[in-house]
Order: structure tokens, then sequence, then C-alpha cells
């Protein structure tokens, strides 16, 4: 059972290639709204450790206007907000499993939206409030992979480099929960993220929030 | 009083009880592998031109999941439960019979999972 003020956000990703991408929409998400004085988790999922290439891995983090008290709950069931690294997860898994009505899915795609919502789950109408899709691999100074972060080392690149930065800033708009200013201070490329925040496709497809 | 061993044994589910060095037989094989659908880890997936094939069967032989398949007229098919899109075949075919295609640009083909494998 989900505490009814925390605001949970769960990004998939892919295994290796994209681990760094994924883990820093979480840890970046959380940090600014950390800034903003709220209350916050993130962390990796621990049953998809360790990761292999290309599988599918969850990321999760937790934002409340009160402090959380589920210090050892290490997974997000009920997500209100659902963030794709990579489109073809869209096609492969449930990824709105657990979702309650009125929730927000955002994709890192370079198609259109309409094409896109043929691979949505079946049971996403009655789910999904909004569906956002952002190309953030036009916006991405360099698509890189950094192994280090994935053992616990320094991470090179810092935080929200890649394609994280449009990420991170569309879900910051779409999910509203966090203000661009906070989300510049913490992102290494803060004109990324920017451009992520302005450039978003939005699709509203009216399931009322619960 | 004497103590007495009574073995606790751990229980596994049968689609993921596998032997010693995780072996187990190909779809090809076996028929249906239920717990080990990896078609969903593919971003990329191979498609055969029959006009250049060549019947070397390098790719069915250098397939990691064996789910390549030759039928007695020479078409070659993956079978797309199981393909992981690794793009090896790709690589090593020599006619450049194989292409990668993005997942997203065919409608069908994927199994949609409920959790993570």
């Amino acid at each position: 059972m989900q505490e009814p003020e925390i605001l949970e956000i769960n990004v998939w990703t892919r295994g290796v290639v994209m681990d760094k991408e994924g883990r820093d929409v979480t840890f970046a998400l959380a940090r600014a709204a950390q800034e903003e004085g709220k209350f916050v988790q993130a962390f990796d999922n621990y049953v998809d450790q360790p990761d292999r290439v290309n599988v599918p891995m969850r990321k999760y983090a937790r934002i409340s206007a009160v402090e959380i008290e589920d210090k050892y709950v290490y997974e997000n069931h009920e997500p209100n907000i659902v963030v794709l690294v990579e489109e073809s997860l869209l096609k492969g898994m449930n990824v709105l499993r657990g979702m309650r009505p009125g929730g927000t899915l955002i994709v890192n795609s370079h198609r259109p939206i309409a094409d896109l919502v043929k691979f949505l789950p079946p049971h996403a109408p009655g789910t999904l409030r909004s569906f956002a899709v952002i190309h953030a691999e036009r916006f991405a100074r360099r698509v890189m992979a950094d192994f280090l972060g994935a053992e616990g080392a320094s991470v090179r690149g810092g935080l929200g480099r890649g394609i994280a930065g449009p990420i991170i800033g569309a879900t910051a708009r779409v999910g509203g929960f966090v203000s661009l200013d906070a989300v510049r201070k913490v992102v290494s490329d803060p004109a990324a993220a920017e451009r992520g925040w302005e450039s978003v496709q939005i699709r509203e497809l009216g399931a009322a929030t619960v | 009083m004497p103590y007495a061993y009574t073995p606790k044994l751990i229980h596994i589910p049968p689609e993921k009880d596998v032997p010693f060095g995780m072996i187990v037989p190909a779809p090809e094989v076996s028929g249906e592998q239920p717990g080990m659908i990896t078609g969903n880890w593919r971003q990329k997936r191979p498609v055969f031109d029959p006009m250049r094939c060549t019947q070397c069967r390098s790719c069915e032989m250098l397939c990691p999941d064996a789910c390549i398949s030759i039928d007695e007229k020479g078409i070659v098919d993956s079978d797309m439960k199981y393909c992981k899109g690794c793009g090896v075949c790709a690589f090593e075919c020599r006619e450049g019979a194989i292409v990668m295609v993005p997942e997203l640009d065919f409608e069908d083909g994927v199994v949609r999972l409920e959790t993570v494998f």
C-alpha cells in the first residue's frame, strides 16, 4: 500500500547500455525535488541487478512533501509517473503495471505520438491521464556509455549528461512536481534539460485521477 | 539427543529449474521455454533477404539463442519470441542479407511480459 502523499516515479531502461541514463533520471529528479525542500528516495531495483546488455531494468524515485516512512520497501508498486528511456520497452513490457488511474507515461522516442499510441498496453486508456514523447537524442550533446558508475565508483560525466538531460527536463514538466530552476541546478547539462522541458509533446488521454 | 538432519529444499518454479551450468535446451529443440522468453530484450530485429542469401548457415550456427531456423526451401527465419536482437547474425552475414530494423517499425512479434524476466 502506497503512502498517499508520495509521488512514485518508475524509470525503465536497458541494462548496461542505458543503465547510467536511467539512474540519472531518478537521481536528478529526486535531488531537484530535494532542493525544493521535499523528502526523497531514489534507488535501483534490487532484483534487476546485476544487469545484462539490453535487459529491461527499473529505477525508482519517491518524492513526498512529508517524511517517507517506508525505508525498506524497495519497489514502487503503484507508480504515478513512468518514464521509458528507450522506446521499444513500450512494446515488450507491461510498463503500466500497478498504475492507478490518472498516471503519466513519458517515452524517449523519435516517433510521433500517433505512431506510439498503438503500442500502449491494453488497459492504458482507462489508466493514463497524459502521454508524452521526448526525442532526447536530438538535444543530447552526446550519447555515452559510462560503465564506472555502475559499480558505485565516481561518475565521470556528471549527473544527467547525455540523453538523460532532455528526459529529466521533459519529466519535470509533464509531472509538474519540480521547477525547471531546481532541475537546472542539479544536472550537469542544463541546456539539454531546458530543451527537453520546452520540446516535449504531450497528449491528454483523459483518465481521471481517483 | 542425537542430531536429526532434515534437508531443507528450496522451492524453484519448474520453468526456472535449470541444471548446473544454466544450460537449457534451445526453444527449437524443446518447444517452449515459458520462463525464459527474451523477445522483449530486442531493440532491433533481424530482417532476412532471401534473394541475397547463399545458404552458408553462418547465422544459424552463430546465433547465441539458437532461434534461427532454415526450412526445406532455404528460407531463413528467426523465432521472434526468443531473439534478443544481439545482431550477431547481421554482423556475420557475408552477403549482407540480414539487416537490423528498429522493433517499433513492426506491429507484432513481441510477447508483452508482466514482470521482468
